[in-house]
């Protein structure tokens, strides 16, 4: 993806020079208190207008080895670019508006449907504009939660470095260019260093970024990077591996086509064993 | 309720009461006229732009640009079967021919619209008949499923107006249909049963009337 706002606030640390250093695997050099770095960041949070592109159109290598010169959230870069798009996003919504917003997506929908065709006063159409808004409101409410509020609790300090796995996450998601669903299953996988998450907050954080207008590659981006953020882990992965209705009920028509997407962050990316032993164990039989 | 249309009946639709169905499918059938889409495009541009905005996403970025108008297109589209009418897709493709035995066409994958909350509900429609002197192009029946699903439905109705159509077109011994579907509504929203399926079957005539037909359709359409 191209476009987008390009940021143009760089974080303090970046100023000084370092040199990308390929084929070393990130792992934090000093132990960070999570605690602590929330209420930095909180205190840093930036508002910028939404610019999600920003996020994807960074390079994901700087991303990685910035991981090794800054702890904690408050410092990361790819927290600050995070800032430009994602946070503007993350709580672009607020839940309480929900209800004030209903009367015009109403409306509009029953502008939809009366362009389509279809007489809006029979009995099986009567209510279907305020059930739409509401059903439309429920596809995209990944827009007012973060995932800062979710993972907070569920952090805790254990000595496990070997892999953990999530796989088979049922993933519901709305195509951002045709507003029509698309679904299946993310595998998930990180390496821990020193810090686990409780497992069914690996499927709340996809939960969080599904339930928006999406494209499978950003989403697939996005689940990668908040886990690795939040964990600071040896690595993570993300396969995600989709049905796009928009190829199969409209379009080209492909009905068994599926569309797969991964990220790799970490040991994942820059060791292949470690890449082959995820893939090898999430493979469905 | 529904009763089975008899052949006197079937001749001389405009003489005889018309069932709510058949008001329905009247109004339905080419309420839309494919010349006017283009032109309805701005207003639903427009509609789709108001969604967009309310539900707290920025409709200047990149992704969002266009997706008005691919999304007014796509439902155009997904409710292409409101300027369908069955008269015009099956006059040419019925034979007469001397077969009386049981013509079945299963598995045709559907996809349709929930016309409660307007999220997709797809599935594989079999459709069985028996024909009396007349059968249909095979391809025919899978048209007349795509005309009925590509319209904002609610499954038992779709069921009950493929076998319609069928019964009317051909006045075949009996016509059974069974549609086995997922309705992303509850899937994706609401209760979020991921594997619940909805099946709905409409038989008339002598699938109605016999058990033992209506068990040799329903065993010859069980996957194997």
């Amino acid at each position: 993806m191209t476009g987008g706002r390009v940021p143009t606030v760089r974080h303090k640390a970046e100023a000084t020079s370092h040199h990308h250093q390929p084929g070393i695997s990130f792992r934090p050099t000093r132990k960070s208190d999570f605690a602590d770095t929330v209420q930095q960041q909180v205190k840093h949070r930036r508002r910028q207008p939404a610019s999600m592109n920003g996020v994807c159109n960074q390079s994901m290598v700087t991303g990685v080895t910035d991981f090794q010169r800054f702890n904690g959230f408050a410092e990361h870069p790819a927290e600050s670019k995070k800032a430009m798009g994602q946070r503007a996003l993350d709580t672009s919504r607020k839940e309480s508006e929900d209800e004030s917003k209903l009367p015009a997506l109403e409306a509009a929908y029953v502008t939809i449907l009366r362009g389509l065709g279809e007489n809006t006063d029979r009995q099986g159409l009567l209510k279907t504009p305020l059930r739409a808004a509401k059903a439309m409101q429920f596809l995209t409410k990944g827009y007012h939660e973060t995932v800062y509020d979710i993972l907070n609790d569920a952090i805790f300090d254990e000595n496990h470095e070997e892999m953990v796995i999530v796989k088979d996450i049922d993933m519901f998601s709305l195509c951002e260019h045709h507003l029509v669903p698309f679904f299946g299953k993310v595998h998930i996988g990180y390496i821990p260093s020193k810090k686990v998450v409780g497992l069914s907050k690996l499927a709340r954080v996809v939960e969080i970024y599904s339930r928006r207008l999406q494209v499978q590659e950003r989403l697939t981006k996005q689940i990668a990077m908040a886990i690795s953020e939040a964990l600071q882990p040896i690595g993570v992965a993300v396969v995600i591996e989709a049905a796009h209705m928009c190829m199969v009920m409209r379009g080209v028509q492909k009905m068994n086509s599926r569309t797969v997407t991964s990220a790799m962050l970490g040991m994942f990316r820059d060791d292949p064993k470690t890449r082959e032993e995820f893939l090898a164990l999430t493979k469905n039989k | 309720s529904e009763s089975v249309p008899s052949e006197d009946h079937l001749r001389t639709r405009r003489s005889v009461k018309k069932s709510a169905l058949q008001d329905l499918q009247d109004h339905q059938e080419q309420s839309r006229k494919l010349s006017e889409d283009e032109s309805n495009l701005p207003a639903l541009q427009a509609a789709y732009r108001t969604i967009l905005r309310g539900l707290g996403e920025d409709t200047e970025r990149q992704g969002l640009a266009r997706t008005p108008l691919r999304a007014a297109r796509a439902m155009q589209f997904l409710t292409k079967g409101y300027h369908e009418s069955v008269f015009d897709t099956l006059n040419d493709a019925i034979f007469d021919e001397d077969h009386d035995e049981m013509v079945i066409v299963k598995d045709t994958d559907m996809f349709s619209l929930c016309e409660h909350h307007l999220v997709p509900f797809y599935g594989k429609v079999h459709i069985g008949y028996l024909p009396r002197k007349k059968v249909v192009g095979l391809s025919k029946l899978a048209r007349i499923v795509e005309i009925y699903s590509r319209r904002l439905q609610v499954q038992e109705r779709l069921s009950k107006q493929i076998a319609v159509a069928i019964f009317e077109a051909l006045q075949p011994e009996g016509v059974a249909v069974v549609i086995e579907a997922t309705h992303m509504c509850m899937v994706m929203r609401g209760v979020q049963k991921i594997n619940s399926r909805t099946v709905t079957s409409t038989m008339l005539g002598v699938f109605r009337e016999d058990p033992k037909t209506r068990e040799e359709f329903l065993s010859l359409i069980k996957s194997s």
